[in-house]
């Protein structure tokens, strides 16, 4: 794998986990304060954003590598945002959902490599 | 759930019946996921360039009629996920929606006639395992309302 495919990974990973966390905070905004506001609308925009880069970037890798090579970094996005998810936006986590996300992942991992 | 969550339990236990429930929703996103995943794919074979820099950046995938298809199924399984983010937590959410990751392999199998490994059905396993741990507390909290 050259040095730009795994940029190219990391950073369609790196922008689909942030945009899970803004969007799920604009979500939380809109409940409270509703949908007409700047700060929601500034939130799901960000969040869209970098939903449409990580999609056309993992389209770009899609024409290079195949569907089971790629899927493995997808995996680690479980593990990732279910962490940041409690880090970042302070949800609860309890040993049973981080065991949970940690077989997810390995079982994708397995899956793609078998 | 003692901790204060932004009245997310209040908003869950004042949910939607029906099309707005937000598990129905989850189970409709990851439908259309899954079916986005595998005309996306077909459809990026169909137009592969690897030699052309261009296409690094996805955009030459346009031309496919299938990954237009892919798009609105995406744009769909968006909007239902917006709207499940409202009332479930993302440490729950995030970790079910990966069904997904079983889905494709055995949508290969059952419509495709692809062989699945000893080794590949280990990894099935281990999904559904962290699942059911995933799930688990959500049942205790559906019981309890």
């Amino acid at each position: 794998m050259s040095f730009l495919a795994f940029f190219f990974i990391v950073v369609s990973l790196l922008s689909f986990i942030v945009a899970q966390l803004v969007l799920k905070r604009a979500m939380e905004f809109s409940a409270k304060n509703g949908l007409r506001n700047s700060r929601f609308i500034s939130l799901i925009s960000v969040g869209t954003a970098l939903m449409t880069i990580s999609f056309f970037l993992t389209l770009g890798l899609l024409q290079r590598f195949d569907l089971s090579y790629l899927y493995p970094f997808q995996g680690l996005s479980v593990i990732f945002i279910t962490l940041m998810a409690a880090l970042v936006l302070k949800e609860k986590l309890n040993f049973q959902l981080i065991v949970g996300a940690l077989l997810i992942s390995a079982g994708i991992v397995l899956v793609s490599i078998s | 759930m003692r901790r204060d969550d932004g009245g997310l339990e209040k908003r869950m236990q004042d949910r939607p019946s029906g099309f707005g429930n937000p598990w129905l929703q989850l189970t409709l996103s990851v439908i259309c996921v899954f079916v986005s995943e595998l005309l996306l794919k077909r459809g990026a074979t169909d137009i592969a360039e690897p030699d052309s820099a261009w296409s690094w950046t996805g955009v030459n995938g346009l031309i496919s009629p299938l990954v237009w298809w892919a798009i609105l199924l995406i744009i769909a399984s968006f909007i239902s996920w917006l709207y499940v983010l409202r009332y479930i937590p993302l440490t729950i959410a995030f970790p079910l929606s990966r069904v997904v990751d079983i889905l494709v392999p055995l949508g290969c199998w059952i419509f495709l006639g692809e062989l699945i490994s000893t080794l590949r059905w280990c990894g099935i396993a281990l999904v559904v395992i962290g699942l059911a741990l995933v799930a688990k507390p959500v049942a205790q909290i559906e019981e309890r309302l």
